[in-house]
């Protein structure tokens, strides 16, 4: 494949952050779920 | 009254930082309007140079000879040459043909039948530019097809893309 | 509290829905993109940028103008229900991280293609000037006040920023530019592209536009949290206060 490091450059970074930002919405999701209460939380 | 959440231990973490995060975001909105401010500069600073397509160099006002501009053309079938370390070619633009000479490979997909830009000066009858971009066509076409569509899609087109 | 009950809290089987059609999605991209779709005939394999340039654009435009529709949601409604406010704000996060997105994975590409990363044409000035604009409005979102003072002058901010698009999308028909027109919408009907080319690029679109969805679902949630314990310790403070004026402590 020509340009193999300008395209797995875009690929990668595009879905290293995608996964990243998953990630850090997930986790900061569980962290403030633990500390919100339910009624709070209208999609419970 | 004095509404400031106190360092109890469940808000401990949020309290103190509030106020710091607070300058943090003046700070960036300083950092954005200088930004801002850069990049209309340079744009406007970029289109000093008047954008011309090869039929209108000497014809439409801010195309004169001898003047900076950008010219887009399309490099003719056939004329491209490498001389030493220098880049000859002739550009086409509504059956107009300019002579251009380059310093250097123009680099990108740079090759005959392709619409390009090239930023410099008319010098007598041939442009002297000092940069070259690929300005690529907005159709994409597959490189496995039969030979007959891919001859047909490296027929020169008059215009740029 | 283990993973299982995190996700009763925050993740809904609508997100979880969407979530898996955006992996599905994505992973046709990735699979279709880089080794299934053909070269092209000028470009050869820089093309397969595009399958991740275009989306992320598309995402980003989609981002600012749910933006814009929620801010005045939030404006016109009586109730000024902090909801449309937090899915504005959550929106513009995600916007300007796929915008950011696109203006990298476009210079790359330019770099193969016109032969230089960047140049100050008007669509990528445009751009670089639409995601700056959008960095701006999070930063008004983070000067603090209370919820409705955050969500009032940030709604103005996105009705006015919205206006830009439009000015990023014609730049190529407005003024002579770099950047190639449309190959899709490009107004005329003719679509300039290969079949299994756009079948990945619409595949694409898809995909990403389910990856915003997911994000800006569970982004709100969490703004929502995090809104609802502001509100939580200002209500202690005040209590806190009360008490003290009470001379109870």
């Amino acid at each position: 494949m020509d340009h193999l490091g300008f395209i797995a450059v875009v690929y990668g970074t595009t879905f290293a952050v995608i996964i990243a930002l998953v990630v850090r919405t997930l986790s900061q999701g569980r962290d403030l779920a633990s500390k919100v209460a339910d009624k709070d939380k209208p999609w419970t | 009254m004095d509404l400031t959440p106190r360092t109890s231990e469940v808000n401990a973490p949020l309290a103190p930082r509030k106020r710091n995060t607070k300058w943090g975001y003046i700070a960036l909105l300083v950092v954005i309007v200088v930004a801002g401010g850069t990049i209309v500069t340079k744009f406007l600073t970029s289109a000093i140079d008047y954008y011309c397509n090869v039929d209108e160099i000497g014809s439409r006002v801010g195309c004169e000879p001898g003047r900076r501009i950008r010219v887009q053309g399309t490099v003719e079938k056939g004329s491209l040459k490498s001389i030493n370390n220098s880049t000859n070619f002739v550009m086409m633009f509504n059956d107009k043909t300019i002579q251009v000479v380059y310093e250097g490979d123009p680099g990108g997909i740079f090759q005959e039948c392709i619409p390009v830009v090239a930023q410099g000066r008319l010098v007598g009858d041939v442009f002297e530019a000092t940069r070259i971009e690929v300005k690529h066509s907005n159709a994409y076409v597959a490189d496995n097809t039969d030979r007959l569509t891919k001859a047909e899609a490296q027929v020169c087109s008059p215009q740029a893309g | 509290m283990d993973a299982q009950t995190f996700n009763a809290r925050v993740a809904t089987p609508t997100t979880r829905l969407v979530g898996a059609m955006a992996i599905v999605s994505l992973a046709w991209v990735v699979i279709g993109g880089l080794f299934i779709t053909p070269k092209d005939v000028d470009q050869g394999d820089a093309v397969r940028i595009m399958y991740v340039h275009v989306p992320t654009a598309w995402v980003a435009y989609l981002a600012f103008i749910v933006t814009a529709v929620a801010s005045a949601c939030w404006l016109l409604s009586r109730k000024h229900s902090m909801g449309f406010d937090r899915v504005a704000g959550a929106s513009a996060e995600v916007g300007v991280v796929f915008m950011a997105m696109t203006l990298l994975s476009g210079s790359l590409w330019g770099r193969i293609t016109w032969g230089t990363y960047w140049a100050w044409d008007p669509r990528l000035t445009t751009t670089s000037f639409l995601l700056v604009t959008y960095i701006g409005y999070l930063a008004v979102r983070g000067l603090g006040g209370s919820l409705e003072q955050r969500a009032r002058r940030s709604a103005v901010i996105a009705l006015l920023a919205v206006l830009e698009i439009p000015l990023v999308h014609f730049s190529v028909l407005m003024w002579r530019s770099l950047h190639q027109k449309a190959s899709v919408l490009s107004g005329d009907g003719d679509i300039k592209m290969d079949g299994s080319m756009l079948t990945t690029l619409l595949v694409g679109v898809i995909g990403f536009t389910m990856t915003f969805a997911w994000l800006v679902l569970h982004r709100q949630r969490v703004l929502a949290m995090q809104d609802a314990m502001q509100m939580t310790q200002l209500d202690a403070a005040l209590r806190e206060r009360a008490d003290e004026s009470k001379g109870l402590k």
